[in-house]
């Protein structure tokens, strides 16, 4: 613990050179800026922004991410509370009371709450990330392929199967994504899989380019073909984005709660944003003395998800850095971040690259700071964005998109690609199939695939190897319990309703 | 049952279910005809391929058996109940093309000329029809990012027929 303070302070240090820190104002203002837009997810935010990172060294890259990260939520909670179209599925609870508190006219304090909450959750949970990634990297050095393998496991049932409403379509995404990430050479025998003689598709498809062209073209394309142009009406704020103290006095146990909820569910892969989100909800609605105000613009019901939201994003922070498996869209992007520097997260990660490590955790707090010093007094700039006409809006995010796509390579392969895969997009929002689970799929699939084959190797291609020692019993046994179990249980209640 | 009575939307989402099911049988067919490198690895590099196909084509089953029984998707952003908003196809295929034009365009004849284009098709597509207007920003709009990309980011973008004039601008 000791020499994990001192890293720290040397990671602020790092954080604190003008060059690191111009950076990482930088990407404050442009993940609220970007987050801020409607329709645009943390995910999006830092993918459409990966290409300006590949000219910029490693550390300074990464703590402009590190801000765009927690900007990009920040802006996209602004959104919610304003204009009721949340961003990403971490927000929507948030649009649920915020949106109501903005229009009986306490969007200043609905904007204040979501500020200071996330402020709160995000300096705990990255105070406990610090202290948590390097414990459980340790932890993870011990770690077989086949323990990793059977976490790979875990993760894809739980994003696949708590991700929306119907969990056979979070796994027939989760199916498209690992076919994507087949694509390519096999990693250790060359053979090549579904790249039909094209050269390009050797070296597999970019995630980034999946990311960027199923969140922004698979958008575009939706709405166009359902043409929903009425413009929503964007809330005023009367006064100041500030609280009262009634306000504070009534939000400052939510924080403190719905960080408590959100970043253990972000570091166990428990799927997303989502559920934190709607537990916290859950809580505070019922801890709440005045219940009917909930559903009618309730400062708990902002304050709790919010806070729930950020430390969750900060909790999934810890498996992506210490194990390398990353359990949400956001953690995904902010991974191939760190593999565009042929920087691979994982156990080792803290050993072999400290500097850019604890760089980017110091720099996770100062761009928590800074959103909060910032975000607030410039609520109405941020507001004005809200009014950018729809037609440009999604006229810009399309352009841009297919910028990132084809500067990460200056190919053409790669513009086909997001087309196809925005068209993919296109069908999974039309037939109400979650996106999330499809990144996980591209993104895991291949690691999947590695650590399986590295324990057969190890066993000498003895199967049995997958299931023995205590670590893979114990992962599979909580597979078990948390997807076989709720099935079983609502089976039972289906016979008994038969009855 | 609701089996007798299938909507039009309901008949695009079977069909969406049959393709990805085919998806996982051509998968599993592309494996087979994987042609090997030679060398003795202890797993073939076709079991986890075979492992995705058969999993994609179960879960495509899995679709394809709950909406035989009635349960459709909820389309992003209804709620579950909400009338079908019907698919108009005129807007989305003119943001289609829009897009489709960029990529061919791009390496043709560069990238102000691509993004400009794809941006004003796109800004038609989603109903704007002040048409002048909308190409005056098109074309800031790609002026400005081929600029701030090429020159002040160094990263390279086709510059096509502007090649004299922007290059050396």
């Amino acid at each position: 613990m000791g020499s994990n303070f001192s890293m720290l302070m040397d990671g602020f240090q790092i954080a604190f050179t003008p060059t690191n820190l111009m950076f990482g104002l930088l990407g404050t203002f442009l993940g609220t800026l970007v987050g801020v837009l409607p329709g645009i997810g943390p995910a999006l935010a830092i993918g459409l922004l990966l290409p300006i990172t590949l000219t910029v060294n490693p550390t300074s890259a990464l703590i402009m991410f590190a801000a765009v990260f927690y900007g990009a939520m920040y802006g996209g909670s602004t959104t919610s509370i304003l204009l009721n179209t949340p961003g990403e599925s971490g927000s929507v609870i948030t649009a649920l009371e915020g949106n109501k508190m903005a229009k009986a006219g306490r969007a200043g304090a609905a904007l204040a709450t979501a500020a200071f909450g996330s402020f709160v959750a995000g300096t705990i949970a990255t105070l406990l990330l610090a202290f948590g990634a390097p414990a459980m990297a340790e932890l993870a050095l011990t770690i077989q392929p086949a323990g990793y393998l059977a976490l790979i496991i875990l993760a894809f049932a739980t994003v696949g199967t708590l991700l929306g409403t119907s969990r056979i379509r979070g796994l027939v995404a989760l199916s498209v994504g690992l076919v994507i990430g087949l694509i390519g050479a096999d990693l250790q025998s060359g053979a090549l899989r579904l790249t039909f003689g094209n050269l390009n598709a050797i070296d597999g498809i970019e995630t980034v380019t999946v990311i960027v062209a199923i969140f922004a073209l698979g958008e575009a394309l939706y709405l166009a073909s359902r043409h929903q142009l009425q413009v929503a009406t964007v809330l005023t704020i009367n006064g100041r984005a500030w609280m009262t103290r009634s306000d504070f006095k009534r939000s400052w146990k939510p924080w403190l709660r719905g960080t408590a909820i959100g970043f253990p569910l972000g570091v166990i892969p428990a799927g997303g944003s989502e559920v934190p989100t709607f537990l916290s909800y859950g809580v505070e609605k019922a801890l709440a003395k005045n219940k009917d105000e909930f559903g009618k613009g309730a400062i708990e019901g902002v304050a709790g998800p919010e806070a729930a939201n950020n430390a969750n994003a900060a909790g999934v922070l810890v498996p992506m850095l210490a194990l390398g498996l990353p359990t949400s869209a956001t953690a995904a992007v902010v991974l191939v971040a760190f593999q565009s520097f042929n920087i691979q997260p994982g156990p080792m990660l803290f050993q072999t690259n400290p500097e850019i490590v604890w760089g980017l955790i110091a720099s996770l707090f100062i761009g928590n700071f800074l959103l909060l010093v910032l975000n607030l007094p410039l609520i109405r700039f941020w507001v004005m964005l809200l009014k950018i006409p729809r037609q440009y809006l999604y006229a810009g995010i399309t352009t841009f998109a297919l910028l990132g796509a084809y500067a990460l390579n200056n190919s053409t392969f790669d513009l086909q690609v997001a087309l196809a895969i925005g068209v993919i997009g296109f069908l999974f929002r039309r037939f109400g199939v979650p996106i999330t689970p499809l990144i996980i799929g591209v993104i895991l699939g291949p690691l999947a695939e590695l650590y399986f084959k590295r324990a057969l190797q190890i066993s000498q291609g003895d199967w049995n190897i997958l299931i023995a020692g205590g670590f893979p019993k114990v992962i599979y046994v909580i597979l078990i319990l948390v997807i076989i179990g709720p099935l079983v249980w609502n089976l039972k209640k289906k016979f008994a309703v038969d009855k | 049952m609701t089996l007798l009575k299938i909507s039009k939307q309901a008949k695009r989402e079977l069909a969406f279910a049959g393709s990805l099911f085919l998806l996982g049988v051509f998968v599993a067919w592309d494996t087979s005809k994987m042609q090997i490198p030679q060398g003795n690895s202890i797993v073939s590099p076709q079991t986890f391929p075979y492992m995705v196909a058969a999993f994609t084509s179960l879960v495509a089953l899995g679709l394809i058996f709950n909406l035989l029984r009635g349960n459709h998707g909820t389309p992003d952003g209804d709620s579950p109940g909400d009338p079908f908003t019907p698919l108009n196809l005129k807007t989305m295929l003119i943001v289609a093309s829009a897009i489709i034009l960029h990529v061919i365009l791009l390496e043709i004849a560069g990238y102000v000329v691509a993004a400009a284009l794809c941006f004003w098709g796109v800004a038609y597509g989603f109903g704007s029809r002040k048409y002048l207007k909308d190409a005056g920003i098109s074309v800031v709009f790609a002026v400005i990012v081929y600029f701030a990309f090429s020159k002040g980011l160094n990263i390279n973008l086709p510059s096509g027929f502007f090649e004299g004039i922007l290059a050396n601008g």
